[in-house]
């Protein structure tokens, strides 16, 4: 199983480690818990990339486990304790160098598409 | 850099706070749930239905948790522990493979840290001295032993912060009431305690001023064992008087207790005196030598500064009394390091021993992992399951290494058990020499080390073949529980443990066989002379007694011992050759036979008494024997032995020619007036050395120590307390120890005594755990035949004919391990040639041969016996067996 759904489409379809960018891109813009993440990736996404909730949490905590991202307790918007995840110094780096990948990488598989 | 300490605190927040970990996520996931059927109800869906479509949505709530920890890296240590539990579960539910397991790495362990522990007290331990780290003990010039003068001067040179000398080669009388007991004292110069900081547990070390030897100092420090045992733990034994060589010392203190003493190697001496002229009275001779060095560094002197400083102050030195081809430092290491040629031979022997011990472990542990791959033969189905479900190999790789974890845990743990049995026996052994020995072992930081890498060792010996081998199989006929048992195959894991194993046991029991032979061999080797129904008297003289007297003194003991009822003859000597006093070894420069060129020659040493080589039964070649003609009025003769005349004479009859030495301290023109026969002079493994006999009667200064030996016409042991009266009765303040000649020969005997004795420990050993592990694998194969053995008997195949097959199938695997075994054995005791007796090549057929016989016979039994139960169950049966 894939981390991620699109519907019509199989996941291994979608690139390995995708989750984690787009995990980290998520919360560039400042700290989430994880449902907002799944939501934010999903809204962006206009609906077509939905995380499952089995792969979101693994993930986050291997993130966290690699000192890319950490999490604290705080009170949410609901007034409810939610954990907050946010973007450390290593994330915002690995983010970088994850986005810059991918860009090398897209760019080069589009080539290849249009005008092979 | 702060990245990999937060890193690191998260790793170690997982371990230690799985619990709160798991709960956390637990309550985020439960809000994440109750936030998605929050939103569904807001688009309208009911309670109910939103939470059914939420659970769907989610998956296994159990599965999210579980993929959690895997992603922080929890599950391996989860299943350690878990494995861990189940491995020890299952162990316990097989006591047999338990037990029989245990207590071969026990055996097998114990024998490894009891040499370790040996060779952690002999070789490695420090002296109890003040900051032994800057002590070092250094060889200078000719030898082991430096001139007084030259110690003197090296001090004084300022080239270490001090340096002092030690000697416990000599012994001396002290009188005890009515009796004379030779103790071995430890003489050192007067800076000693000084400079070395021995601690004391009573009193206080003697001053470098009152304790010079130009003062003939009396005072004298006791042992604490000598204190307890031979003074009656005296509290008031400060200021008591010792009469040792008749002249009264006082105490002045007591040393500790288990003290290791500054001569290592267990070596324990009773008393410690200053050095003085009366005890040593050639002690001032340039060319005594008299002590041992050792030396402490100054503050901030390295090791390297400290011997070019004592290398330059030696050659200065032997510079000024014209000596400049030997002066220099030879040797200079800590103390407590592997270092002189003493320790050097010591710990090649421990290295032997460590080998042999840890070929034993190999041996134990090839039979645990025999056990182990026979029960997980019979666990390839449940092993299959689990591959089969996608259980990966790696996974019960593990668990496996984990059983064998447990087996080396208990298997190490019973080892350190019995040696620390062992040591308690150690501790309190005598050794039959003069020398007192203390050995104090007791387990330490060294040894904890040792046993846990032994552990390790084991684990993995014990566990990593069985588990390769369980973990190859092809699944489709392990799960239908068939085994390829009709298939020839010629290369099965079995076979080739059973090959490894005789292989490691061939090796082991040829090297124990060897040194027990090589025992057998010392103790018929002739020495030279007759050792049997012969009496040792060891004299001590009173030193200062002048030469004159001295002899009478001995010529009076030999007539009275000669009127003992039951003695032959009688004579004496200033040695007995192979005990602690056999001779001196000369090198000088000398003239032979009036030739013009000044030849070098080397030769053991020794002054013989009238009737010496007759008493002692050396044959007599040529020439005669010393008689009591031979005194200083007469002219100076020698006896010479074989060897001398074919290294100096090229084998020409020697009788009448004149020998010159022509060295410094004891110039001396002989004239040859017997050959006799080699003898062995200081060990039995010694090459064939050239000797030179004076008569004592011509040479008597100097002589501290002398032997009356007398020949028996009985067993000696009952004539020892007449001979030890008649020769007491003569002067009171002698000591006088009498012994058989063949026990007076233990020292010689000792070192290959202690070594076949321990290997042969080691080997028997061996032997049985490889008797009994070999025994194991041979039946357990043929058992696996028995439906085998049914079918052919089914078809027509005779009794004789099974047995045969089942036979030959063991002994050819055993034969292929006995092949390689002896072959690695005749090169691995190439190296072992130094310590056997002459005439026994390290590869004795003898032992080989012997070897070889015992595996085969053994491995034939354990064929021949699980085929005669296979022979005896019906086909029917056997068919259906498994």
């Amino acid at each position: 199983m894939g981390h991620l759904g699109i519907p019509g489409m199989r996941p291994s379809d979608l690139i390995q480690g995708t989750l984690d960018v787009l995990i980290l891109k998520s919360l560039a813009a400042g700290p989430r818990h994880g449902w907002a993440i799944a939501k934010r990736i999903q809204a962006i996404s206009d609906d077509v990339l939905q995380i499952k909730q089995g792969s979101l949490y693994p993930a986050l905590h291997r993130l966290e486990q690699h000192g890319w991202i950490r999490a604290e307790w705080k009170r949410s918007e609901t007034g409810r304790d939610a954990r907050f995840y946010s973007l450390t110094r290593a994330g915002r780096e690995q983010l970088t160098d994850e986005m810059s990948q991918w860009e090398r990488l897209s760019t080069a598989i589009g080539l290849v598409l249009r005008n092979a | 850099m702060s990245r990999w300490l937060d890193i690191i605190r998260l790793r170690l927040r997982t371990i230690l706070h799985r619990q709160r970990i798991d709960d956390e996520l637990e309550r985020e996931l439960h809000d994440h749930i109750d936030r998605q059927v929050e939103e569904l109800i807001a688009r309208g869906l009911s309670h109910e239905e939103a939470r059914r479509e939420t659970r769907r949505m989610f998956g296994g709530f159990d599965a999210v948790t579980e993929s959690a920890r895997d992603a922080r890296g929890v599950s391996l240590i989860d299943n350690v522990s878990r494995d861990l539990r189940y491995t020890l579960r299952g162990l316990l539910h097989e006591p047999m493979l338990l037990l029989a397991a245990t207590i071969s790495i026990t055996l097998g362990a114990g024998g490894n840290i009891a040499v370790l522990s040996l060779a952690n007290e002999l070789l490695l331990t420090r002296p109890d001295v003040r900051r032994p780290e800057e002590l070092v003990r250094m060889r200078v010039s000719h030898g082991s032993h430096a001139s007084y003068q030259r110690w003197l001067d090296l001090d004084a040179s300022g080239a270490l912060a001090g340096i002092a000398g030690y000697s416990i080669e000599r012994q001396l009388n002290w009188v005890n009431g009515d009796a004379a007991i030779a103790i071995t004292p430890m003489l050192v110069t007067a800076n000693f305690f000084e400079v070395t900081g021995v601690p004391l547990a009573m009193g206080r070390p003697f001053s470098s001023v009152e304790a010079q030897a130009e003062r003939n100092p009396r005072v004298a420090i006791v042992s604490h064992s000598f204190w307890q045992r031979e003074l009656g733990a005296d509290s008031g034994v400060l200021g008591r008087g010792l009469i040792l060589n008749g002249e009264p010392y006082t105490i002045v203190g007591v040393l500790p207790p288990r003290l290791r003493s500054i001569a290592s190697l267990a070596l324990a001496p009773s008393v410690y005196v200053p050095v003085n002229r009366s005890i040593l009275p050639e002690m001032l001779k340039s060319d005594a030598r008299v002590v041992e060095l050792v030396g402490r560094l100054k503050q901030g002197q390295t090791l390297a500064q400290g011997r070019s400083q004592v290398n330059a102050a030696d050659r200065r030195l032997g510079r000024l009394q014209g000596d400049t081809v030997y002066a220099g430092v030879q040797d200079f290491a800590p103390v407590g390091a592997m270092s002189g040629k003493m320790m050097r031979t010591v710990g090649a022997f421990f290295v032997l021993l460590g080998l042999v011990s840890l070929l034993v472990l190999l041996i134990a542990c090839a039979n645990v992992a025999g056990l182990l791959i026979a029960r997980s033969t019979t666990r390839r189905r449940e092993i299959a399951i689990r591959l089969a479900l996608g259980g990966t190999r790696a996974r019960i790789v593990q668990q496996f290494l984990i059983e064998g974890f447990w087996l080396a845990l208990l298997g190490t743990t019973g080892g350190v058990l019995l040696s620390v049995a062992f040591m308690r026996l150690v501790n309190g052994i005598v050794l039959p020499v003069p020398i007192p020995f203390e050995v104090h072992l007791a387990p330490d930081g060294t040894v904890f080390a040792g046993a846990l890498g032994l552990v390790l060792l084991c684990m993995i010996l014990c566990s990593l073949f069985p588990a390769l081998t369980a973990t190859r199989l092809v699944l489709t006929p392990a799960l239908k529980r068939e085994e390829p048992q009709y298939r020839t195959r010629h290369v099965t894991p079995r076979g080739v443990l059973l090959a490894g194993q005789v292989t490691v046991s061939t090796v082991l029991l040829v090297t124990a066989f060897l040194f027990i032979r090589n025992l057998a061999r010392a103790q018929l080797t002739s020495p030279g002379f007759e050792v049997d129904r012969a009496l040792v008297a060891e004299v001590g003289f009173l030193q200062g007694r002048p030469a004159d007297e001295s002899v009478r003194l001995l010529e009076a003991a030999a007539e009275r011992v000669r009127a003992v009822p039951g003695v032959a003859s009688v004579s004496y000597s200033s040695a007995v050759p192979l005990t602690m006093h056999g001779g001196s070894t000369h090198g000088t420069s000398a003239r032979i036979d009036n030739s013009p060129g000044i030849r070098h020659v080397q030769f053991a040493y020794s002054l013989a008494g009238p009737g010496y080589f007759a008493t002692l039964r050396v044959r007599l070649l040529q020439g005669r024997e010393f008689g009591i003609a031979d005194d200083r009025g007469s002219p100076n003769v020698a006896v010479v032995n074989e060897e001398f005349v074919r290294q100096y004479f090229d084998g020409r009859s020697p009788i009448g020619s004149r020998i010159q030495l022509l060295s410094e301290s004891r110039p001396a023109d002989l004239t040859v007036v017997g050959v006799v026969a080699n003898g062995k002079h200081v060990t039995l493994g010694e090459e064939q050395r050239a000797a030179i006999y004076q008569p004592l009667l011509q040479n008597p200064e100097g002589l501290s120590l002398a032997f009356v030996l007398a020949r028996t016409e009985v067993e000696p042991g009952a004539l020892i307390p007449p001979v030890r009266k008649a020769i007491g009765e003569l002067d009171r303040s002698v000591a006088v120890e009498v012994e058989s000649m063949r026990s007076a020969l233990a020292f010689a005997l000792l070192p290959s005594r202690f070594g076949a004795a321990v290997l042969g420990a080691m080997g028997t050993l061996g032997l049985v755990l490889a008797m009994f592990g070999l025994y194991a694998i041979v039946s357990y194969t043929v058992s696996r035949r028995v439906s085998e053995i049914a079918i052919r008997v089914a078809l027509g195949a005779t009794e004789r004919g099974i047995l045969r097959l089942v036979v030959r199938d063991a002994t050819v695997m055993v034969g292929i391990g006995l092949g390689l075994g002896l072959a690695i054995a005749s090169l691995a005791t190439r190296p072992f040639a130094a310590f056997l007796v002459a005439g026994l090549s390290a590869t004795d057929p003898l032992s080989f041969t012997g070897t070889a016989a015992a595996f085969v016979l053994v491995g034939a039994l354990a064929a021949w016996v699980p085929a005669r139960r296979a022979l005896r169950v019906s086909p029917v049966i056997a068919m259906r067996l498994d």
